[in-house]
């Protein structure tokens, strides 16, 4: 009660957030292992082994998420810094971008036009609410950027950041079939088109394809980000 | 050359490194606050970053290592985003239909696309 200093630290959420913490970062290094055990299958995904069952922690314990926001805060913090990031493999590659810019911008316009438009229009059309609809647009685009957007656009993070999970798990098993019912057998289209439609986890599925596909996969997926972010929201702000 | 030093020397480097991302993030998002731009401060960061890779035309080993790093382990960073749909479950059973059929249908048709107008555009060229 005297030290106020001292008091504005509450010491028992800093143990809390440190066991959360440090849970989730055992809970991922071992999904990471299965991962690589199951030779990289997007089903077993390593943010979905390492969420389940905290998630169910949580549930059964009666434990409010806030309590695990203590120590996850710090993971999502990095996430910005790790967006920045995407620079890097960007400037990289770049000669590809200038090798084949004008089927990339015309895949961008297309992939994320169809991805955004039919998530508006399917999740309004089946009554899902305003609030799901706007969280479910930008989840063809990378984690971060898509939480982001979200909140730009009046939906959720948390909820974006699941559905784009989702379909980056939905776009790197389907994907390979969906290319051979329309007969595409170009790399860098397959790659385009996965970083494109499927993102990070889709992008880790083209680099078992090929590097080249990877390479494709993950220009596509950072260009996604970056158009989606800035043209999604000003598509909201008019029409909205 | 002494044994810790190396190790030292990469230390400072990923903490350089680490420093250059966070200060492009924060000049990111002062730009988007400062300009009124609905657009994520992150993304303005990595605009940031890309033109000053193309201004140096290499990318410094400091950069290098930590954005690769980081990159190598973003799914550790999404878990707790993941977790946090535990504050929405009442909205995601009540829409629960929507969302799985919007998922599927409209990751189906954002391939598609992407691939079939990758593959009009770049065989019209040759």
């Amino acid at each position: 009660m005297s030290d106020i200093g001292f008091q504005l630290i509450d010491w028992s959420e800093v143990g809390e957030g440190t066991f959360w913490l440090l849970l989730t970062i055992a809970l991922y290094v071992v999904a990471r292992r299965l991962q690589q055990k199951s030779g990289g299958n997007p089903l077993v995904n390593s943010v979905l082994v390492a969420a389940l069952p905290i998630m169910a922690l949580l549930y059964f314990f009666d434990v409010p998420v806030s309590h695990y926001a203590l120590g996850g805060f710090w993971l999502l913090w990095l996430l910005g810094p790790a967006t920045v990031a995407l620079a890097v493999p960007l400037y990289i590659n770049f000669s590809h971008v200038r090798a084949a810019w004008r089927p990339m911008a015309l895949a961008l316009v297309a992939g994320s036009v169809v991805a955004v438009v039919s998530s508006i229009v399917i999740g309004h059309m089946l009554g899902a609410s305003i609030e799901t609809v706007r969280s479910l647009a930008p989840k063809t685009v990378t984690t971060p950027i898509a939480m982001g957007i979200a909140r730009e656009i009046g939906g959720i993070p948390e909820l974006t950041a699941a559905f784009v999970i989702f379909t980056g798990i939905i776009g790197a098993v389907s994907a390979a079939f969906l290319f051979r019912l329309v007969g595409i057998k170009d790399e860098r289209a397959r790659g385009f088109a996965f970083g494109v439609a499927a993102g990070g986890i889709g992008t880790a599925r083209a680099f078992q394809e090929s590097m080249l596909t990877g390479t494709f996969a993950g220009v596509g997926m950072t260009l996604n980000g970056i158009i989606t972010a800035i043209v999604l929201p000003l598509l909201w702000l008019y029409f909205a | 050359m002494a044994g810790g030093r190396p190790s030292a020397r990469r230390i400072g480097s990923w903490v350089l490194g680490f420093v250059v991302l966070v200060l492009c993030l924060e000049l990111g998002n002062l730009v988007a606050w400062g300009a009124g731009l609905p657009v994520p401060g992150t993304v303005i960061g990595i605009l940031i970053l890309l033109a000053g890779l193309f201004a140096l035309r290499r990318v410094p080993d400091a950069v290098n290592d930590v954005s690769l790093y980081l990159l190598g382990h973003l799914n550790l960073l999404y878990v707790p985003a993941g977790v946090g749909v535990m504050g929405y479950l009442a909205l995601v059973a009540r829409d629960f239909w929507p969302i799985v059929v919007t998922l599927f249908v409209s990751t189906f048709l954002a391939t598609i696309a992407a691939a079939l107008t990758f593959r009009w555009a770049a065989g019209k060229r040759s």
